[in-house]
């Protein structure tokens, strides 16, 4: 039995399929030993690049390793899993680089373990992207959950921060019940955690039992991918958190969960797990969620809160493409469709929180008021600001455009087109709030001045430059990125 | 370089050095863009000069591979970055080339803050625009069409007039709505169909079911009616001219209501004759309707830009009405129309911000015996009203002539209503001119007024010029266009036949017998 056990962890197929894994774990533990060491703790910055680095080499190498499961099929290895990963990476990037010189000197002593915990809740991310089985996801979960939720209370002294960390541990702990419940329940109608066997299953999945498990699961991941009706905690931990760890969360958290839920929903070749009439409850979840994010986003002042709200709508839209997962004539097209609008998304939007990390320097929170006529005062930000928000528009040519246009085409294809019509009328709605920003940064007069000038960081301005040429990139270019999919 | 990509990204390369220049440099960042609107000015003449009217095939081809989309199945659509130029967008490309740097000269008057920016979105947009006309594949068309929404919502939100930023908003959101209700058009289009190339689509989208032909047919006509607009989707347009800048009013009047009609014809009309027969009717009422309601619009006005604008509403009723008469006379005299109207409303919005710059009043009471202080400003507006009107020997009454025509041999009934909007047109143009250049000079602001200058007068020469030149010899320019009408028309006449073959006792007269009937002549 041990032979086995030792078969399955050490052959090198499992050894490559899990490198991006290990390499995660392994550079946090290298960093937590370099802080306590003496002389070694200015090496954080680079180790913690060099782990982000080997762990995105490691996950392009597997980009063509053939699909299969591993360790008894729980933890499985597709193209995808490894497109996945370099999404989280790149998250992970982004809400680091913004994070330097933004904590105050009583933070900025503990950032060793804010690098350790963005990479420990990164390594939580590739497992839940890659579980085979329900018990290895929720192993995922906590690992990401429980970094993320010290996280967000990351700025102890502040009294939002606290708040938001402790909003989000009381009901993500309630979400992650429900999963465990899901799971007991899913185990006792079908006999199996593992989705291939769930796959295999058959009647027994249409059974009562399977289905209440199956609606808590998804539930715990709707919570997670914040679609409603479990969408609530997210304007107020997203503006009460720390906006670096915003950003992390807002993308890397909300693409983990779809990684997860996609592999249950059928991955290229497969059928998803739950029966047919699952898919008109997915999609009027999908189209309410759109039209709460999309009104709740409508009537924000604070940007941070807007673009929870958006966020909450963007979730939404993607939900389209899985609940057409039924009838999508195109293998794998909802996975392809997710994948490209959450690559775009993460550098949008993380884009985005980046920005308004660094406009936090002049003092106070960004509103609505905040950014008047920024376009007199910073051009440069202003712009890619802009850019941000037309992406997250959709307006062509940017990379939010070919996300939507997939997503939509996921519906059409599967028949769904009344949905994605109102799909679509939504995103009219989405523009108004998107041009409201830029309405009020380049056409309104500049309002009072900033308590602060604003600081100088390289962090963020690298993430930002690197943000908006991606949305550029993805817009102009987006075969290189659809070949990646495959 | 292949000329057509050139055409369509110098002005991008343009707005690339401008944004560079250094924020205080306005004498350079509109040097920079002069030359390059005259540089793209002189290329797209010169292209659609080469260009042989004899043949309906697509000239100056290129085809350049870009990306592929999943179709279902497994089924990859190749994209491509496909542009050429054919008899429907001949016109359309020189009309767009000839007014870029007219426009970049009309800003000299009233352009004075933030200077490079307005450079910058003044290019892009010629990029933007030169792409919808020139573009054959779907995808490229569909992602220009989005692009030219910027830059306006840009111009019109910073430079425009008081309630700017609800003319803008209202603006942008309109005609969104619009487009992405085509996009989901497009993306079931390009999923019945395999393929993206609007020249194959031109084959195959007339082969799909007729119900699902006729829904993608409603959702790009649904686009194109609102950026026309067409009469029910009008109350954009009036909020829009009237804040935009001058060169903002005269891109709008000027090129970007023409995406509209043009998309209208080559993709409504083009790749789905049969949905196109079936909707003529309605279209046809639409358009006249347009033509009477705009002009008792414009009837009701004071504001002079306001009055162009809803004369703009009853002008492009024309060319719907003359498109949806799918007749030869009525299609020939839309395309000409098209640029007829670009001709003459640029002109007078031209003329309009001239004076505006001068008195900073739009109201028609504030003037009136402008024609004794400043007499060569009346002979241009007089000039570009008579062409609005349609008086014979200008470009107007080519277009409206041949129009009503085709709309006749289509629906008696229809023309006859229609051709009261040339009455209304002449009574509310004329009334305007009068109230405006004529009688007493009674305010006294207005006697001290400047006659236009030496830029004035040689930005507006070019486009009095093309007026005459239409009026008098309109077969230049319809030469150009008409083996690719024709071509288009055989097709609608196809499908007429073989609407003919399955229902050939038809005893209540359907509509497409009517027109059937109008063109036996």
């Amino acid at each position: 039995m041990n032979k086995q056990v030792l078969e399955q962890m050490l052959n090198p197929a499992a050894l490559a399929a899990l490198s991006p894994l290990f390499t995660l774990c392994g550079g946090a533990m290298l960093l937590l030993l370099a802080d306590i060491l003496p002389g070694l703790a200015k090496l954080r910055s680079a180790l913690f690049l060099a782990t982000i680095a080997v762990a995105g080499w490691f996950a392009w190498d597997n980009l063509g390793a053939p699909a299969g499961g591993h360790i008894f099929g729980s933890f499985q290895h597709s193209t995808a899993l490894s497109n996945w990963t370099l999404v989280f990476l790149a998250s992970a990037l982004i809400g680091w680089a913004v994070a330097q010189c933004y904590y105050q000197s009583e933070e900025a002593n503990f950032l060793a373990e804010h690098d350790v915990l963005i990479l420990v809740a990164t390594a939580g991310m590739v497992l839940m992207a890659g579980a085979g089985d329900l018990l290895t996801f929720f192993v995922g979960l906590e690992t990401l959950s429980v970094p993320l939720y010290t996280l967000s209370g990351f700025r102890r002294a502040r009294r939002e921060s606290v708040e938001a960390g402790l909003k989000y541990f009381v009901l993500g702990a309630f979400a992650a019940g429900m999963f465990l419940y899901g799971a007991a329940l899913v185990y006792a109608a079908t006999g199996t955690i593992t989705i291939e066997g769930m796959r295999a299953a058959g009647a027994a999945l249409s059974s009562p039992l399977a289905l209440a498990g199956f609606a808590l699961i998804a539930g715990s991941l709707f919570f997670k991918i914040s679609v409603f009706p479990f969408h609530l905690w997210v304007p107020d931990v997203y503006q009460g958190a720390p906006t670096p760890v915003t950003a992390f969360m807002a993308t890397g958290t909300k693409a983990a969960a779809f990684a997860f839920l996609l592999s249950m929903m059928g991955s290229a070749g497969s059928k998803p797990l739950l029966p047919e009439s699952a898919a008109l409850v997915f999609a009027w979840i999908a189209v309410i969620t759109m039209g709460v994010g999309n009104l709740g986003a409508l009537v924000q002042s604070d940007l941070k809160r807007m673009l929870a709200y958006s966020g909450i709508a963007h979730a939404g839209t993607m939900l389209l493409a899985i609940a057409s997962g039924w009838h999508d004539t195109q293998p794998g097209g909802a996975q392809n469709a997710i994948l490209y609008y959450m690559g775009a998304y993460v550098f949008t939007a993380g884009g985005a929180f980046g920005l308004i990390a660094w406009l936090e320097s002049e003092g106070g929170p960004v509103t609505m008021d905040s950014i008047k006529g920024l376009a007199q005062r910073r051009p440069m930000i202003a712009a890619a600001l802009a850019l941000f928000m037309l992406s997250l528009g959709g307006m062509p040519p940017l990379g939010g455009f070919w996300g939507k246009y997939l997503v939509f085409s996921c519906a059409v294809r599967a028949d769904m087109i009344p949905l994605a019509v109102i799909g679509v009328l939504m995103s009219v709605i989405a523009l108004g709030y998107y041009l409201r920003v830029i309405i009020n940064m380049y056409m309104q007069p500049s309002a009072a001045t900033s308590q602060h000038p604003l600081a100088a960081r390289k962090g963020s301005m690298l993430a930002v430059g690197i943000c908006s040429l991606m949305v550029l990139v993805l817009g102009v270019m987006p075969r290189w990125f659809l070949d990646l999919i495959g | 370089m292949d000329s057509l990509t050139l055409l369509v990204f110098l002005p991008l390369l343009g707005a690339l050095l401008v944004a560079l220049t250094p924020k205080s440099a306005t004498g350079a960042q509109r040097a920079i863009t002069l030359l390059t609107m005259l540089v793209t000015m002189v290329l797209g003449l010169q292209v659609c000069l080469d260009f042989n009217g004899a043949s309906a095939a697509m000239q100056h081809l290129v085809d350049v591979p870009w990306f592929s989309l999943p179709g279902g199945s497994g089924v990859d659509i190749p994209v491509h970055f496909k542009l050429g130029l054919d008899g429907i967008s001949v016109l359309m490309v020189a009309l767009t080339a000839l007014l870029g740097p007219i426009i970049v000269l009309s800003t000299w008057g009233h352009i004075h803050e933030r200077v490079k920016e307005f450079m910058v979105w003044l290019l892009v947009m010629q990029t933007g625009m030169l792409g919808v006309f020139l573009a054959l594949d779907l995808v490229l068309f569909y992602v220009f069409w989005e692009v030219t929404l910027v830059p306006l919502y840009f111009m019109l939100g910073i430079w425009g007039g008081e309630r700017r930023l609800y003319a803008t908003i209202k603006f942008f959101l309109y005609t969104l709505a619009g487009s992405l209700v085509m996009m989901i058009g497009v993306i079931l289009l390009l999923y019945q169909t395999k393929t993206a190339d609007i020249e194959a689509l031109m084959n195959l989208a007339p082969t799909l079911d007729s119900t699902r032909q006729t829904w993608i047919f409603w959702s790009f006509a649904l686009a194109f009616m609102i950026k026309v607009p067409v009469m029910p989707f009008h109350t954009w347009l009036p909020d829009a001219h009237t804040q935009a800048p001058t060169s903002g009013s005269v891109i709008l009047a000027g090129v970007l209501l023409k995406m509209g009609t043009y998309g209208l014809l080559r993709f409504c009309i083009g790749m789905f004759p049969g949905p196109a027969l079936d909707a003529a009717p309605i279209m046809m009422v639409l358009g006249a309707l347009g033509i009477v309601y705009g002009a008792f619009l414009a009837m009701a006005q004071h504001d002079i830009k306001r009055l162009i604008a809803c004369s703009s509403v009853s002008h492009l009723g024309y060319v719907v009405l003359g498109l949806f008469a799918l007749n030869q006379a009525g299609v020939r005299g839309s395309v000409l129309q098209m640029v007829n109207h670009g001709l003459s409303t640029g002109l007078l919005f031209l003329l309009v911000g001239m004076i505006y710059e001068r008195r900073h009043t739009r109201m028609l009471d504030q003037y009136g015996g402008i024609a004794k202080v400043m007499p060569l400003y009346a002979l241009f507006f007089g000039i570009a009203v008579f062409s609005s009107v349609g008086l014979p020997g200008l470009n107007g009454f080519v277009g409206e002539y041949m129009i009503l025509l085709g709309s006749f041999q289509a629906s008696p009934w229809i023309a006859a209503v229609s051709v009261t909007g040339v009455i209304f047109g002449a009574v509310y143009l004329l009334m305007a001119t009068r109230k405006l250049l004529f009688g007493p000079l009674t305010h006294a602001e207005n006697k001290g007024l400047n006659d236009i200058n030496w830029r004035e007068a040689g930005l507006m020469l070019p486009i009095v010029v093309l007026c005459f030149w239409i009026g008098v010899a309109p077969n230049v320019f319809l030469s150009r266009t008409d083996a690719s009408v024709d071509q288009l028309l055989s097709r609608i006449d196809a499908q007429r036949a073989k609407v003919a073959l399955v229902e050939p006792h038809s005893s209540v007269p359907s509509t497409a017998a009517t027109i059937r009937a109008g063109e036996t002549r």
